[in-house]
């Protein structure tokens, strides 16, 4: 790819300094990650010098990079320049190495400091330096941090190497809400247990989650806010009540419940503590995801005789079909970007993973192995973590929205399902 | 809230338990601490009494639910895959139900939806949920009073057998019966 075809205008970042152009200049965007033919970067990582933490700090950073799709390695053996962050792009066209990355690592008492450097081969300089600063212990998260600026820098979106993900974990029959980082490390229990328990979904600010559990024979919506450390019961009544995404302002979320009888789509309002009823079927209707603009909402009716994705309005209006292929087809969720529907269909007796336009075109298959279902997007709509049973037992995987660099995050000590990922930037 | 006390006589043991932890059971245990799969001559282990809280029954009103009754009486009913719909061959035991439940006044019913493993775990509990509903409607339209009939759905979550055939399948999905007796006044 020749550096014209990544050539496209942004404002200059605040948080970059260090650049050789004047402040008036725009910063560029290297590649366009929207358009479908891009092919990933070739990109050069040191082990940070310093201290034992560098090079781990530097996969950590690569690691990150490389799931995106959007850089692809290449081994340290041929780097033939120093650590140091001196930089001649002589040194890198031969290899085909469009971006390299160096960085040096200090200690100040329990804290690490660390300075990340991004360099240019095409245009044949340096394109990011900042430092960073973090205590010992939260050395992911630096890395990570580093990684989100790496990549905006190179992409011009947020990353979402700081993102989270809860699931359901269970171990010893007991299940419970986790919460890991986006590639399953740093595994933190909730605290929140229960013999049945379901998905639970976040808040649009990442502070509260809501999920629905069975207790004393009915299935109860909770409400669990971090910041107050508190856990609310919002409803419950006999055969189900289970809940759906929150709206994308925050203000309510949708449920499904059966309270009149059999399952039907519902929005409560948080602020009045009403409940508006959506459907009115005597099939079962249920697992509705809001639309990124609010105005929307798809959800499985078995209306037609099989589970099908449906959309309506958020007003109940203007119902229609989303899926046609397949007798199967459930737990759909709506893409950040709005543009595709996430969904779970059955294929040969098992459960795939498939994405589709909202006017129904374009099923995509993205999952082969085992059962796979539960999908859920990254905030950016680039990935989605899902459940599958594929080595054995039920665990949460990442991939590309594409269904490439399919991956296991969870132990094999733990059964784990019901995975969502979190909004962006949330700690 | 009402509080709900489970009244069951299983090998001769009679006890009961508050609402919150109805025996929690874990899958597999299922069976076992509420009992009605007494046709396996499924008895109550000691593990899962002691997690049980007991209390002894008293007045007039108690219940003489046996383990013959529960067995003759509160069978479990079974489903088609990905159906609600009630079974002609199941008809003759809701019959039976509601000739029980019309003869003794006080009991009330939950009757729990299951499924197999098969489908995805959110729709099945919907799915759970409409096959505890059209038994109940079942029950209603053999004369019982909806306000003694109480739906829960546990889709696949505790499944009575786990080996993947269709043979264990069918027999996870199921309505289920338990027998509870609303307490008196509290």
């Amino acid at each position: 790819m020749s550096s014209g075809a990544r050539l496209l205008i942004i404002p200059l970042l605040v948080l970059l300094f260090g650049l050789r152009s004047p402040v008036t200049a725009g910063a560029r965007v290297y590649i366009d990650i929207t358009s479908p033919g891009y092919r990933s970067i070739p990109l050069a990582v040191y082990e940070f010098p310093g201290v034992p933490e560098g090079s781990e700090i530097a996969d950590i950073i690569r690691d990150d990079l490389v799931f995106s799709g959007i850089f692809s390695f290449v081994e340290r053996e041929a780097y033939i320049e120093t650590a140091l962050p001196v930089f001649d792009p002589l040194n890198w066209s031969p290899l085909g190495v469009e971006m390299v990355v160096k960085g040096t690592v200090n200690r100040e008492g329990d804290h690490l400091v660390v300075t990340c450097y991004l360099y240019d081969v095409i245009d044949g300089r340096r394109i990011l330096q900042k430092k960073y600063r973090a205590v010992k212990r939260h050395l992911r998260p630096l890395a990570h941090a580093i990684a989100d600026d790496l990549y905006k820098r190179v992409t011009g979106e947020d990353g979402v190497f700081r993102t989270k993900i809860a699931f359901i974990g269970e171990r010893g029959g007991r299940k419970g809400i986790y919460i890991a980082d986006w590639d399953g490390r740093r595994v933190k229990r909730t605290g929140i247990t229960g013999d049945l328990i379901l998905t639970p979904h976040w808040s649009p600010d990442g502070r509260k989650l809501l999920y629905s559990s069975e207790r004393g024979r009915q299935w109860g919506i909770f409400l669990v806010d971090f910041d107050r450390r508190k856990e609310m019961l919002l409803l419950r009544s006999e055969g189900t009540n289970l809940v759906g995404d929150f709206l994308p302002d925050g203000s309510g979320f949708l449920f499904s419940s059966s309270r009149a009888g059999t399952p039907d789509i519902y929005l409560y309002d948080l602020n009045t503590r009403k409940v508006k009823r959506l459907t009115r079927r005597r099939s079962i209707e249920i697992s509705p995801t809001v639309s990124p603009d609010g105005r929307m909402v798809a959800f499985v009716s078995d209306h037609g005789g099989t589970p099908q994705v449906y959309i309506m309005g958020i007003d109940g209006r203007d119902l229609r079909r989303v899926t046609y292929s397949g007798t199967y087809n459930t737990s759909p969720v709506w893409s950040p970007r709005g543009d595709r529907i996430a969904y779970s269909s059955r294929v040969d007796g098992k459960n795939q993973i498939f994405t589709v336009n909202t006017d129904g075109t374009d099923p995509r298959q993205l999952t082969e192995t085992g059962n796979n279902e539960d999908p859920s997007f990254s905030p950016d709509g680039r990935y989605i973590a899902f459940t599958s049973d594929r080595d054995g037992w039920k665990a949460v995987y990442i991939m590309r929205a594409n269904g490439e660099a399919q991956r296991r995050i969870t132990s094999r000590d733990m059964r784990a399902f019901g995975p969502r990922w979190s909004p962006n930037k949330i700690f | 809230m009402r509080t709900l006390f489970l009244l069951l006589l299983v090998a001769g043991l009679a006890f009961s338990c508050a609402q919150r932890k109805v025996a929690s059971p874990e899958a597999g245990e299922a069976g076992a601490v509420s009992g009605a799969r007494a046709g396996e001559g499924e008895t109550v282990g000691e593990q899962e009494l002691a997690a049980v809280q007991t209390e002894d029954i008293q007045g007039p009103s108690a219940m003489k639910l046996t383990e013959e009754e529960i067995r003759r009486i509160f069978k479990d009913i079974h489903f088609d895959y990905d159906r609600y719909d009630i079974k002609d061959e199941d008809k003759p035991t809701l019959r039976a139900i509601a000739d029980w439940m019309l003869n003794n006044p006080p009991a009330r019913l939950v009757i729990e939806g299951h499924c197999d493993e098969r489908g995805t775990n959110e729709y099945n509990l919907g799915l759970g949920d409409r096959r505890a509903r059209a038994t109940k409607d079942y029950l209603v339209s053999l004369g019982v009073s909806a306000r003694r009939l109480q739906t829960v759905s546990y889709g696949e979550e505790r499944p009575l057998c786990t080996e993947k055939n269709e043979g264990c399948w069918r027999q996870n999905r199921r309505a289920h019966f338990v027998v509870v007796k609303e307490e008196a006044s509290k």
